[in-house]
């Protein structure tokens, strides 16, 4: 990796009683990645985008960010940092201006500015034809959106994004392609985790794939490909995939974990 | 068979909601909050039934004595206590009441029979209902003691006075969520509410005018408004009793079906709502024509100068909330409304509230607004929900958003205080100055001691609240038993104070003690605050997991 990694954990582990959700990753993350973090249900994504950004304490390791310990310099590191969590931090009663409004002040911008960004996100996100409805009164895809433009509504140099395709139809994920696409083009570094593996394929330039606490896989799609295919050269040997064909990365997590689709087993009664 | 069927299916259905409700509550104990929630919740389920079985006993003593005095007619005003109890004290004190949204419901195939009882159910475990309730059971207990061939016709109408109170709970509370959930009809009551303050308001100045004879004049009023009372529900409830006493059981029995022709009417009304409800209306806002201007959304934040940005911010955005939430601002509305209640006998009496001593009407007031806020300013995060990991996820220290958060609360207070002096100024007479002041030192001393409990227990005990429901604004029970304590500490302090000030007839004495005191009350607040960015980080996974929670 050349030069300082943006987000770099060592030993990064979290314990909830005796379950270990997320078991001593070691992460680095460099300068202008797009990061896809995967994996199943369960197997401690948003635990792990949670202890990065500092909505959740590390029960051990550390955590940097953009060559700053997150534990020691928690504010300078939110400054540079955009966050989309799970729950995605919306402030109901406001209206999508207001909040925005809001959240840009929260983050430093003076009054004007942030007054200006909000009305230009608005506008990118197709949100500004209803100026007074309450966040609480969006749907689920346009909160997604506004949740997306607070988080960067100060230019951060690091966007972390907890699922930010769930929900939303194909309009507004396109929208949310092209600015994050546009953002990784300035040289900002994006961390995401997603289940649509569609979308990760075509977006990420690498991969982070976790299973049961645990880094199974990392890399860049072609590291893994060639990992996987060491594995199991049999799947190919048996004709799985054509001669010449690439594994798509829904058959690369597969294979990383394990997956399988329980076809032989039936509901009766459904 | 189908209905056999369908009854079988409803049947499930309410055992399903009442056995779910039971595992929350015993899936909540495995945690030591939940422990300490359950011991809370018996301390103040204590406090409940003391209340109740005193006012019981007194119910049940004053029932026995009206019967026995030969003076059945004054048993009605037992019920109108009840009544008025029941129908203000949920508004009055939201902390204690437990009314979970029923319509979270509507996603199962719930028919709208048992969509009704569910509803009826949980306001029949609101712990107004046990007070009530015990206080009922004192009138059933006078009127049995007295006559006890009585108890089983006494039985019935205290059962139908019961399921009429019950019904029209329910009723208020849903039609008035209708009505502050948009901003049009939210407007419309808070004109009305004004009206009825004004009105309320020349009370007062009539009965001044009217001078020396106001006396009669107020008898006459008296005797006008008898009859009138006695066409409502509280009024027949005690005349269906007071009649079968004389023995005129016909009489009885119409006031009785009067009464039950009342509960009809409000079911009704209720069952309007409920329907509405059911068939998945939006309470939200409508969402304004998108013809507005654009430059609208360019709107800058408020200007605060001296505020940091960050406390500006959050500052702006609790005033909203607090402008947005209809339930809210009738809540905070209260003090003076409990000024215009207290002031409606005549000043003049020793009888009446203040009546000797209205200069204790400011001070005391400023009190009860102290008392309301607790709801606000001991769970500060409850309204944020998911927006408590934007401040987690923000650069913004956590001491800068509680600051931001009391500094709000402070302005609320200043604002009912200021309303509070006008409005004994009216109703009463201007607060003298020493008193004045004496009762804003009292404040600068309570104020904090409150700001500085309340934040420790929103970090420590937070819980979810839903601004824009009416009456489901239920703090934890540990924070309503600790806040609880706190305010009775600085009450009883400050209440000495003032009597010591009376006693020796001079003010300015409690002004210097709770001027001593707000220093030492501010110093302890400033410590605390200073403690809070280390308190919030410990507390992170709590606060996210309580108020994140759907």
């Amino acid at each position: 990796m050349d030069g300082d990694p943006t987000i770099s954990t060592q030993g990064l582990t979290r314990r909830f009683g005796e379950l270990v959700a997320v078991d001593g990753i070691d992460l680095n993350v460099a300068p202008g990645q797009f990061f896809g973090f995967l994996g199943p249900n369960g197997a401690g994504k948003s635990t792990t985008i949670k202890m990065l950004t500092g909505l959740l304490a590390p029960s051990s390791g550390r955590i940097e960010i953009l060559g700053l310990d997150l534990e020691k310099h928690p504010v300078e590191v939110k400054r540079q940092i955009g966050v989309v969590p799970e729950g995605m931090a919306l402030f109901g009663r406001l209206t999508g201006s207001e909040f925005l409004n809001f959240a840009g002040r929260m983050y430093g911008l003076d009054r004007e500015t942030a007054a200006k960004r909000s009305a230009e996100l608005l506008d990118f996100m197709q949100l500004a034809d209803q100026p007074k409805k309450l966040v609480t009164d969006y749907s689920h895809g346009m909160q997604k959106k506004l949740a997306m433009a607070a988080a960067v509504i100060h230019g951060p140099k690091v966007l972390f994004l907890d699922e930010p395709f769930e929900g939303i139809d194909a309009i507004a994920a396109g929208t949310l392609k092209t600015m994050l696409q546009g953002m990784i083009a300035r040289g900002a570094t994006i961390f995401l985790t997603s289940h649509v593996l569609e979308i990760v394929e075509r977006l990420c330039s690498h991969v982070a794939i976790i299973h049961q606490g645990k880094l199974v896989a990392n890399g860049s799609l072609e590291e893994l490909r060639a990992g996987v295919e060491a594995q199991a050269p049999v799947a190919f040997a048996s004709g799985a995939l054509a001669p010449g064909e690439k594994m798509t990365l829904e058959q690369i997590f597969l294979r990383t974990v394990g997956g399988s689709r329980h076809g032989d087993q039936e509901l009766s009664w459904l | 068979m189908e209905e056999l069927s369908s009854t079988t299916h409803r049947n499930g259905q309410l055992a399903a909601i009442a056995w779910v409700r039971w595992r929350l509550f015993a899936n909540a104990l495995r945690s030591s909050r939940g422990v300490l929630e359950l011991i809370s919740c018996i301390f103040i389920s204590l406090g409940f039934v003391i209340g109740g079985l005193g006012g019981g006993l007194f119910m049940a003593a004053m029932a026995s004595f009206f019967i026995s005095q030969g003076k059945p007619g004054m048993l009605a005003v037992l019920f109108w206590v009840v009544f008025v109890f029941w129908q203000l004290f949920p508004i009055m004190a939201t902390a204690f009441t437990n009314n979970p949204d029923a319509s979270d419901l509507l996603r199962f195939p719930l028919n709208y029979r048992s969509y009704f009882l569910v509803r009826m159910a949980y306001g029949a475990f609101d712990p107004v209902t046990v007070l009530v309730g015990l206080w009922s059971f004192g009138i059933l207990a006078g009127v049995g003691f007295a006559r006890p061939a009585l108890l089983p016709w006494t039985l019935l109408v205290l059962l139908v006075f019961a399921v009429f109170n019950l019904l029209f709970m329910q009723m208020t509370f849903a039609w008035v969520e209708r009505w502050l959930a948009q901003r049009r009809t939210r407007e419309i009551m808070g004109v009305l509410f004004v009206l009825l303050m004004l009105s309320f308001q020349l009370i007062g100045p009539l009965a001044g005018r009217f001078g020396k004879h106001a006396r009669p004049d107020m008898q006459r009023v008296v005797e006008a408004l008898a009859p009138v009372q006695g066409i409502l529900p509280p009024g027949l409830a005690g005349d269906a009793i007071a009649q079968a006493v004389l023995s005129r059981f016909i009489v009885g029995l119409s006031s009785l079906a009067l009464l039950c022709a009342f509960a009809l009417i409000i079911g009704y009304f209720l069952h309007v709502r409920l329907l509405a409800q059911y068939r998945g209306e939006n309470l939200s806002e409508v969402a304004a024509p998108s013809t507005l201007p654009k430059d609208q959304s360019l709107r800058p934040g408020w200007n605060l100068p001296g505020l940091p940005a960050p406390v500006a911010a959050v500052f702006e955005k609790e005033c909203l909330y607090r402008l947005r939430s209809g339930p809210m601002l009738l809540t905070l509305i209260m003090p003076i409304f409990v000024l215009v209640v207290f002031r409606l006998g005549p000043l003049s009496s020793s009888r009446a509230i203040f009546g000797r001593t209205p200069d204790m009407a400011f001070p005391s007031a400023v009190t009860y607004t102290l008392l309301i806020l607790t709801n606000l300013a001991y769970n500060n995060f409850g309204g944020d929900a998911g927006g408590i990991q934007f401040f987690y996820a923000s650069p913004v220290r956590f001491r800068e958003i509680v600051l931001a958060k009391n500094l709000a609360h402070a302005v609320v207070l200043a604002i009912e205080t200021a309303l509070a002096w006008i409005a004994v100024s009216l109703l009463y007479r201007a607060p003298a100055l020493d008193v004045t002041v004496a009762a804003l030192a009292g404040l600068l001393f309570a104020a904090p001691v409150n700001f500085s409990a309340g934040n420790l227990l929103s970090l420590y005990s937070p819980k979810k609240l839903d601004f824009s429901s009416f009456g489901r604004q239920r703090a934890s029970q540990t924070t309503v038993l600790i806040s609880f304590g706190v305010q009775i500490v600085v009450v009883g302090v400050g209440v000495t104070i003032f009597w010591m000030a009376k006693y020796f007839g001079n003010f300015w004495i409690a002004t210097v003690i709770l001027l001593l005191l707000a220093g030492i009350s501010l110093s302890g607040y400033v410590l605390i605050l200073n403690r809070i960015d280390g308190i919030a980080l410990a507390r992170r996974e709590t606060l996210v997991a309580e108020l994140c929670r759907a």
